[in-house]
């Protein structure tokens, strides 16, 4: 009896030993395997508005990236075709910490790409400098994130706030008759407090009166007072610093309350934004990051990708913000030349990446240099306005269905 | 600041109101019968004016006539839920039954919310209807408000008419003030709590149709409606429909008024306020509950 209990004792500790000491997943940075990368995508939840198609999106980026062999690898001497660990962090931040910490230790993906939003970037980020594993996130946009001395963590958000309306603003400018007055109408979100606070300042060097500047909560639905204190104000310039989907009464409201400004400008005007408000949306300008028809690096990759999973550009405005985070990450692989995480981390640290909106470069903090173009609905159409030299359409100043 | 200002947000205030005081009647009447706290209430709110938004996008369908769809449906659905999941707790200890009835509704908040997200999408929806606007002075209101605060009144009406003079709402009102006896005098109390479950969740439905027409809803925005809702209970008594009226009233109106003489991002924090200063002020409530 006692005989038996040792063998089974043996027998067990040795199926436990075997078990601790074999990988669950791939070894990191093998040649023979495929080189993978770890995300999570807010596939539900509150943010899953703006990326609910990008699994297929990602899985068509590494189809596309595959059809060549993959990624190139110098010290492979060979293209190590890429795949991806996806996992939904239903837009809670615990939740994402906890599966990046699973990619780290149990799915031992070789990098993390594509974290979107500064609420889920900001608490994963450090699972990077802890495992360290290079991340390039996707859509995270607050700088204070990059400012934490973190050194695995890089992000492609697009724009970065000191660029958001860089252009909008250069195109003020240039109108005639020019706006005297702005008034800023923001939603009480870290990112868009950082954008009406760099750009009211920027707006008063520029000679345009901040004449008003209001916050509002997510849950917000009755705008009247909102809107009573900006029609009493009368700016020229009405400069809406907020996500889609919170602002979606705010522009009804405007405009049954029957608004007056030269221009409205909305930071996120986006496809959801235009199908929930309709005609209400006319005139108004915004920003958009990139669109189809810009000749770019990877432009044609980023297209097919979009195309085969069905994601449009004015839809899910985040889009290139995300996939420029695969792109960034595939390209300091190939000017590391191995599949090894601090080769790649020194690439991410000194290079110039290519991206289909012009090239990407990083501060020391891992945070980049991205713009974006300034658009106009036009008779339910999206017109890019600005630069003049990329321009769809000629900007209309001002805005007739505001007057 | 003028009076036209104050009265443009005061209108304002009303509308919004109005809709906090339907969607929190409906949670006091099952409140007040069945004693449970449906904290999926306001989840119902946002999976009807979903589903009112997509059947008016898909056949351009009259609001009034959506909500004569969403209605039975709806009234089925409180129905089952009540029978299948809820009523089985009220066999289990009072402790157990109270902790279980919260479970099921918070898994049911959560559930549906994720069950629309995911059939429908996540993103806001509303209908787009746009009626023109009359303009007093400075005062600008469209007729869309002007007609969901008939429809508000309507239902208020209707309602409370049901309540008074029907052998259901008499019923109602019976169980809520002695559950034993009524039953004595014939009332079929476990079949009365169902259907006064469904009849608070319809109510919801109705809700979200309104709420829609002037509003944008999404899967997930159910749990604050529910929080004013509870808040407007608070205030304006269990399963009393003017206190709601009034309660429902004086929240929309005090956030808008928070928004014009203070910031609007304190809006919202304002029930929670104004729900400390009257208990202060009005330990019972604005109406005692009769006994």
């Amino acid at each position: 009896m006692k005989i038996s209990c040792l063998r089974f004792s043996a027998i067990l500790g040795g199926i436990c030993v075997a078990l601790l000491a074999t990988p669950a997943a791939a070894t990191v940075g093998s040649c023979d395997d495929p080189i993978t990368f770890g995300t999570t995508i807010s596939e539900t939840g509150p943010f899953s508005t703006l990326s609910d198609r990008w699994r297929k999106m990602t899985e068509a980026f590494a189809d596309e990236i595959n059809k060549s062999g993959g990624i190139m690898v110098k010290a492979c001497n060979k293209r190590v075709p890429l795949k991806f660990v996806i996992y939904d962090d239903q837009s809670v931040p615990a939740t994402a910490v906890a599966l990046y910490q699973k990619m780290a230790s149990v799915d031992k993906v070789d990098f993390f790409v594509g974290p979107d939003w500064s609420a889920i970037g900001g608490p994963v980020a450090p699972i990077a400098d802890r495992h360290k594993i290079p991340m390039v996130m996707g859509n995270v946009a607050t700088p204070s994130i990059y400012e934490r001395g973190l050194k695995y963590v890089w992000g492609t958000p697009y724009p970065v706030v000191p660029r958001w309306s860089e252009r909008y603003f250069e195109m003020l400018k240039h109108v005639t008759p020019k706006p005297h007055s702005i008034f800023f109408i923001t939603h009480d979100n870290p990112v868009m407090k950082a954008i009406t606070g760099y750009w009211s300042k920027k707006a008063e060097a520029q000679g345009i009166k901040v004449v008003g500047s209001e916050t509002f909560s997510q849950e917000l639905k009755d705008f009247t007072a909102l809107i009573s204190k900006v029609r009493a104000a009368k700016p020229d310039i009405i400069y809406i610093s907020s996500f889609d989907g919170p602002s979606v009464p705010l522009v009804q409201q405007m405009r049954q309350l029957k608004v007056h400004a030269s221009d409205i400008h909305h930071t996120m005007l986006t496809g959801s934004l235009f199908r929930q408000v309709g005609k209400d949306i006319e005139g108004m300008t915004g920003e958009l990051s990139w669109y189809p028809g810009v000749k770019g690096d990877y432009g044609d990759l980023v297209e097919r990708v979009m195309k085969e999973s069905d994601v449009n550009m004015f839809d899910y405005i985040w889009t290139l913000g995300r996939l420029s985070s695969y792109l960034v990450m595939v390209q300091a692989i190939e000017k590391a030349g191995a599949i090894d995480r601090e080769k790649v981390r020194a690439a991410l640290y000194k290079g110039t990446f290519k991206a289909p909106a012009g090239d990407i470069v990083f501060d020391e903090h891992g945070f980049p240099n991205t713009g974006a173009f300034t658009i106009q609905m036009q008779n339910g159409a999206v017109k890019v306005v600005w630069p003049s030299d990329v321009a769809t359409g000629k900007m209309i100043w001002p805005s007739p269905s505001w007057q | 600041m003028t009076i036209d200002t104050f009265v443009q947000v005061c209108i304002g205030g009303l509308l919004i109101g109005g809709l906090y005081a339907l969607v929190a009647f409906g949670l006091s009447l099952i409140y007040g019968v069945v004693r449970v706290l449906n904290f999926a209430h306001g989840t119902l709110l946002a999976v009807s004016g979903t589903a009112a938004s997509i059947m008016f996008a898909a056949w351009q369908l009259h609001p009034a006539l959506i909500a004569v769809v969403l209605v039975p449906v709806v009234f089925a659905f409180g129905y089952g839920f009540y029978s299948i999941l809820l009523q089985p707790l009220a066999r289990r200890s009072p402790f157990e039954a109270t902790v279980g009835t919260v479970l099921v509704t918070v898994g049911a908040l959560l559930i549906l919310s994720d069950l629309t997200a995911k059939f429908a999408g996540a993103t806001q929806r509303n209908i787009p209807l746009r009626f023109h606007t009359i303009e007093v002075g400075n005062i600008v209101f469209s007729t869309t408000q002007l007609y969901i605060l008939l429809g508000i009144a309507a239902l208020s009406i209707a309602m409370h008419l049901m309540l008074k003079r029907t052998w259901f709402g008499r019923a109602i009102r019976a169980v809520t003030q002695d559950s034993i006896g009524a039953q004595l005098c014939g009332v079929r109390s476990e079949r009365l709590k169902a259907m006064t479950f469904a009849f608070g969740s319809s109510a919801a439905a109705v809700a979200g149709v309104l709420y829609v027409m002037s509003f944008p809803v999404d899967p997930y925005m159910g749990f604050g409606l529910t929080v004013k809702a509870f808040t407007i209970i608070v205030v304006g008594g269990i399963g009393n429909l003017p206190g709601a009226l009034i309660a429902g009233t004086l929240l929309g109106v005090a956030e808008g008024l928070t928004g014009l003489f203070w910031k609007p991002e304190w809006a919202s924090a304002i029930s929670v306020i104004l729900l400390l200063l009257i208990l202060v002020a009005f330990p019972a409530g604005f109406a005692k509950r009769r006994r």
